[in-house]
């Protein structure tokens, strides 16, 4: 039983196999040995209590040292056991023998395994009842201070014929470490029975034994061996045939003679023919008589018979080629594309035109059963028809890179400054913005807006300085700045009505000024005999200028105009003394949809008696640069009038269906270059005139996907610079750089869209203006918002 | 050192890579290493930050201290591989490499909130010009900050965001209209000037141990025919350079006694309409007094107009007009001009470096030498701003560091040193940003606002005691401090 016990703890994995331990063997194992090996490595072993009644007198045997001594215990078989703990082991022994014996089992948790007893329970098994584990008696680390050496300053090999190296300091013994033969000699001294496996036989639930038979064949495996008894891999060779001459062969038949004597048959047949191509019976080479097919009944024609030699031409086209027959056209085709009944019948069935293919798969077995092909002609017809009817041309690719048809424009970054991100924006109207002007300093922005409010901004920062409700109804339509850094004035539309107005943010000189120009015509226009009463009763008399209403008038307004139709367009003169309003409403007289309005006089005139030709109302007017010519435009054309000489100039056509802004280039007729203006429509077109040219635009640019609502040139002609502000909520900034001679035309590239305005009720970007000095623009939005680009 | 050995032992390790001595040296006596340490061997693939571990390592720092390097006055930003390949240096040779603190980002300190836009602000503390001028002793927690804003008013703030002082109203002698620009003349004077074209000077005047103060008009100076956008004062020669939308640079006199009298036609009583308006302006009577120079060269608005540093006899003024022009502030003539190819809106000199700092409407900073020597007009440009830069402030600490406020809402910080070559020459790239608080606290910090829209920055200081100070559109003072900003 010892010996089993023992087994079975080296092999301590297979814990449902304990109670069967004495089917082992046991008997080759040395328990004296294995008690002592068992003490050391059986640390994770379970102690099995069923049997350790057997295991008492191991106990004497047993080198009781602790588990961190394990080196020293593998010595026990030839050190004396006698450790420097015996008394602690004899203690561990006193409870009783079972416990000693449990000890065994597990040295590292000798302290608890001691500490049970064995009780009967109800069903009269053993039962074992631990005691409380108290935490604090394994004390081990003291031990080891215990343990030290008192040996001295000597040479350890004093005790080189000793077991021991030395005495602790309770004068026990200490063994000297475990060294590598003592390991082998401990792995030599555990036998461990044949056939173990370690495993368990799933069928049976026993310990899976392999038996010799079965070692045998799995070390042959191993060892690369035949696994069969009785089976000879060297057996000697049986030579059936041979290449040796035999002595006595099989068949003493001698060769016959026909295998070295020629054939006379043969030398016959050779000789006939022989003879028949001497006499001239068998022609070497037949050239074919027509004479043979000539038959009268057949009427031949050659069609290329008199067909002149094709020269070699690189103009010449071979003929395409058809394409190579496939595995469906052979007359042997695999199965599978063989049709089945159901694709012959509906092949069958199909008007020949609709037929996906000419022809049905078929299989002849063999190339001599292939019948004539019955479509032989009507294909080569066919083909030669298509190659007849379809001639074949050589197509001259036109090899011109793309590039070099385009105009060779200047990129966009040799064009800088423009105006390229947004920098800040103004906020504060309530609706749209219609409207909006950069005052000449350059410092200040003028808005206007559906809430009826004009309000002047500091530009670079957007703060708004000064604001003025003028209409509680209408909308702002236009504010303009007048042209002239000697006053501040600020035309405003709103309504029916033209204000004007000096916003009370300027140093007293400038607001003096200012007032003073306004303040001037009071007077001529009071010196003006009143009109007759007949004058006064037709319908187009001019308007009188008013002073504003006192709560109007306390915020800087300074005159207002009662134009009586809604103006939605105001140009100053260059010269800042005239104005020219247009109301494009349909409703408007056309007499007086367009009046001229002297700041000086105050005085408003009616110039068109008459409406223009050609294209309704008019949109928009313009003052010449530095002409006196008046540009007026209505929805298709544009007109020029000398002012001066009162006669129409130029007419333009655009080509717009309605135009709805122009402007005009600053430097016109300054220069040598003649005049250039540019014209935004609804029909989403800006197109570029260049009127010593033609009436006809010099260049249309289509860019926007919605109307536009207003262009304008850079003021001062600093840069060459026009934006345009459409419904789409997108600016767009051009360059247009006009040359003085009249040779070159202008130079017109595309920049950059600025975008940001959202799209409020299908409006986008309402009004556009520049900078007087930089390149910078401002520009409305539907969105209640103004927009500064830099 | 034994340092320099190990890393020998582990470059030998990997024998592929090239390896280059380099000596490693500092100006701050705190963080210089030993004297005996001599070059080092290093892997050329190592870029700042294994470096900055190096140097720790070798001054044994238990707390890391970021380091920036420099090799011949730049930055390295790249692996000093890649140093060495683009300067065509030899990695034979030894490398003088320069260690200097990394900028550590200012953090934020507060905010005060006003009622309008800021549009500038300015610090008295005891290292603000101010002070120094006057040398006069402000304590630690004493500091004021002094914001003028779009109401109209001039605010005086101490530390703790309580209002010690404030300007009076338009209608008790104040201003008529919005402040564009103040700044502490001595620590009991103030000078202002905005959008209703004086100059005033203003009595400061604290009590309560500087919980409570008066601020209470002394002179009103006349003579700028349009806003002010900026002033400059010097307070030792008693001077004040005025920047207009007039295109005229206004030089005057702090004292009543210096200055001639006021132009006639541009007081408020001169125009007929006006003086409706300000009728309770005769309320408080104040010496109104003229400019003793008008410098007007300038074709377009001038943004800003600055003292040398060195010689406040020389005045520098920045104008849309895209020129940078140095006057004789003796003569009142016109010394020297420098056309650049954009707006300028702000200028700052940076003595030691004979440097000028002009932010422009283009979104970023020139560099002008202002020297007649100097070649090119611009010398750099900083780039980073996504709007035009209105607002520059040299940094205390360093010569070459630089602070600007742009629309775009936010400061950047920017060392002069942190340069790369670009095909416009030399550009440099800021150091930090720093954005509005505002924003953060309504959560849209990382949304871009067009235009800088709400958060635009119209001014900033940057005191070496209270930290940087930015004034905007978000109608509050920030106030940032980084811990060891910018060194050297």
């Amino acid at each position: 039983m010892n010996g089993s016990k023992a087994s079975k703890k080296r092999k301590a994995v297979t814990r449902d196999v304990e109670e069967e331990a004495g089917v082992f063997s046991g008997d080759e194992l040395n328990t004296d040995n294995l008690d002592g090996a068992l003490s050391d490595n059986a640390n994770d072993l379970s102690s099995d209590e069923d049997e350790s009644d057997s295991e008492v007198e191991l106990i004497d045997d047993f080198s009781d040292e602790d588990d961190e001594e394990e080196e020293d215990v593998l010595d026990s078989d030839e050190i004396p056991s006698d450790g420097e703990d015996l008394a602690k082991k004899k203690s561990n022994t006193a409870p009783g023998e079972l416990g000693a014996a449990m000890d065994d089992g597990e040295s590292s948790s000798e302290g608890e395994q001691l500490n049970y007893r064995i009780e009967k329970d109800a069903n009269g098994n053993d039962r074992f009842v631990y005691d409380e584990i108290n935490p604090d008696d394994n004390s081990e680390y003291s031990d080891i201070e215990e343990n030290a050496n008192t040996i001295g300053d000597i040479p350890l090999s004093f005790y080189d014929q000793y077991p021991h190296i030395g005495y602790d300091i309770n004068g026990k013994k200490i063994l000297r470490p475990a060294k590598g033969e003592a390991l082998d000699a401990l792995l030599d001294s555990i036998e461990i029975p044949k056939g173990w496996t370690g495993l368990t036989d799933p069928s049976t639930g026993k310990p899976l034994e392999l038996s010799q038979e079965e070692l045998e064949l799995l070390r042959k495996v191993q060892m690369n061996e035949i696994p069969e008894d009785g089976y000879n891999p060297y057996e000697p060779t049986v030579e059936w045939f041979t290449s040796q001459q035999e002595i006595m062969p099989l068949s003493a038949a001698p060769e016959p003679k026909r295998r070295f004597v020629p054939s006379k048959h043969e030398a016959k047949r050779v000789m006939k023919i022989v003879k028949a191509i001497r006499e001239g019976r068998i022609l070497p080479f037949k050239p074919p008589t027509e004479e043979d097919e000539e038959d009268d009944t057949i009427i031949k024609y050659d069609l290329w018979a008199d067909e002149a030699e094709r020269k070699d031409h690189p103009m010449h086209i071979p003929a395409p080629k058809l394409p190579p027959p496939g595995y469906e056209e052979s007359y042997h085709p695999p199965p599978e594309y063989l049709p089945s009944q159901k694709e012959r019948k509906a092949w069958e069935e199909a008007d020949p035109e609709d037929r996906a293919s000419e022809f049905l798969p078929n299989d002849f077995g063999s190339l001599r059963r292939v019948p004539g092909y019955e479509n032989f002609v009507k294909e080569k017809f066919e083909r030669c028809l298509d190659l007849y009817l379809a001639p074949r041309v050589r197509r001259s690719k036109l090899n011109i890179d793309p590039e070099s048809l385009l105009p060779k424009l200047p990129s966009p970054e040799e064009l800088k400054p423009f105006p390229t991100a947004c920098a800040t924006v103004f906020r504060g109207h309530k609706g749209r913005v219609r409207t909006l002007a950069v005052d000449p300093s350059g410092l200040l922005l003028a808005t206007g807006g559906d809430d009826g409010t004009v309000r002047v901004w500091e530009l670079l920062t957007g703060r708004q300085l000064w604001s003025v409700k003028l209409s509680e109804e209408d909308p702002v339509n236009v504010v303009r700045w007048r042209p002239g850094k000697d006053a501040l004035i600020l035309a405003a539309a709103a309504g029916d009505d033209i204000f004007l107005a000096v916003p009370p943010i300027v140093d007293p000189a400038i607001e003096k000024a200012s007032l003073d120009i306004l303040d001037a015509g009071w007077g001529y226009a009071a010196s003006v005999p009143p009109p007759t009463p007949a004058e006064a009763n037709k319908k187009n008399n001019p308007p009188k200028w008013m002073r504003p209403s006192s709560s109007l008038a306390d915020l800087g307004v300074c005159a207002v105009i009662p134009l009586r139709y809604v103006a939605k367009s105001l140009s100053w003169h260059r010269r800042g003394d005239y104005f020219v309003t247009v109301c494009p409403g349909s409703s408007t007289p056309a007499s007086v949809a367009i009046a001229i309005h002297t700041l000086s006089k105050h005085l408003t005139q009616y110039p068109f008696r008459r409406r223009i030709k050609g294209g309704g109302p008019p949109q928009a007017a313009h003052f010449h640069p530095s002409k006196p010519i008046l540009f007026v435009a209505n929805q298709r054309s544009i007109r020029a009038y000398d002012l001066s000489r009162q006669l129409l100039v130029k007419i333009l056509q655009p080509g717009a269906r309605w135009i709805s802004s122009f402007d005009i280039h600053p430097t016109s007729s300054t220069a040598s270059g003649g005049d250039n203006l540019i014209v935004g429509s609804y029909d989403r077109r800006l197109l570029w005139h260049d009127l010593e040219l033609s009436q006809r635009p010099y260049k249309t640019l289509r860019y926007h996907r919605k109307a536009i609502r207003a262009v304008k040139f850079h003021p001062g002609g600093r840069y060459p610079l026009f934006a345009d502000a459409s419904d789409d909520g997108s600016l767009q900034i051009f360059h247009g750089s006009v040359t003085g001679d009249m040779l070159s035309n202008a130079t017109i590239v595309p920049l950059k869209v600025l975008k940001g305005h959202k799209i409020t009720g299908e409006l986008g970007v309402l009004d556009v203006d520049w900078h007087p000095r930089e390149p910078w623009c401002v520009s409305a939005g539907a969105d209640g918002t103004c927009r500064l680009w830099m | 050192m034994n340092d320099g050995s190990d890393f020998d032992a582990t470059a030998t390790s990997s024998a592929a890579q090239r390896q280059v001595r380099v000596q490693l040296t500092s100006k701050q006596e705190d963080i210089a290493l030993p004297d005996n340490a001599g070059p080092i061997l290093v892997p050329t693939s190592l870029r700042r930050y294994a470096l900055s571990t190096l140097v720790n390592n070798l001054l044994g720092n238990d707390k890391p201290i970021p380091f920036e390097f420099l090799i011949n006055g730049t930055f390295l930003r790249t692996s000093i591989d890649e140093y060495l390949t683009a300067n065509g240096i030899s990695a034979e040779t030894t490398l003088e490499i320069e260690y200097v603190r990394a900028l550590i980002p200012p953090l934020h300190i507060a905010s005060f909130q006003h009622d309008d836009w800021v549009s500038s602000t300015d610090v008295l503390s005891a290292t603000s010009p101010a002070a120094t001028w006057a040398s006069a002793t402000i304590s630690q927690g004493q500091e004021k900050i002094l914001s003028g804003s779009y109401d109209g008013l001039l605010r005086v703030w101490n530390m703790s965001s309580q209002i010690v002082a404030t300007s009076p109203a338009a209608a008790d002698g104040g201003h008529t209209a919005s402040i564009k620009a103040a700044k502490f003349v001595t620590p009991n004077q103030i000078a202002s000037a905005g959008l209703d074209r004086t100059v005033r000077l203003w009595k400061y005047s604290e009590s309560d141990e500087g919980f409570s103060g008066t601020i209470a008009p002394q002179l009103e100076l006349y003579g700028h025919k349009s806003g002010i956008n900026s002033l400059a004062v010097h307070a030792p020669s008693n001077r004040i350079l005025s920047a207009s939308s007039d295109n005229s640079v206004g030089f005057w006199s702090t004292k009543k006694s210096d200055a001639p009298a006021a132009p006639e036609d541009l007081l408020p009583s001169a125009a007929s309409r006006s003086s409706k308006r300000r009728k309770l302006n005769s309320s408080v009577t104040v010496p109104q007094r003229g400019p003793l120079a008008l410098l007007s060269s300038h074709t377009a608005p001038v943004s800003a107009a600055i003292f040398d540093e060195k010689d406040s006899t020389v005045g520098y003024s920045a104008s849309w007009d895209h020129s940078l022009r140095t006057w004789d502030l003796v003569t009142s003539t016109l010394v020297d001009t420098r056309t650049t190819s954009h707006s300028l809106l702000s200028l700052e000199h940076l003595p030691e470096l004979s440097l000028l700092a002009a932010g422009t409407s283009a979104r970023h900073i020139t560099l002008i030498d202002p020297r007649a020597s100097a070649t090119t007009i611009s010398a750099m440009t900083l780039r980073g701003h996504t709007n035009a830069v209105v607002s520059l402030a040299r940094d205390p600490h360093s010569t070459y560091g630089l602070i600007s406020g742009s629309h775009d809402g936010t400061c950047r910080i920017w060392d002069i040193r942190a340069t790369k070559t670009d095909k416009d020459g030399v550009v440099g790239e800021s150091v930090y940003s720093i954005s509005r608080k505002s924003l953060e606290e309504q959560g849209k910090s990382d949304t871009k606002r067009v235009g800088g829209e709400g958060v635009k920055v119209f001014s900033v200081c940057w005191d070496k005691t209270v930290g940087i100070v930015s004034a905007g559109e978000d109608k509050r003072i920030q106030i940032n401090r980084g811990e060891g900003v910018l060194s050297a």
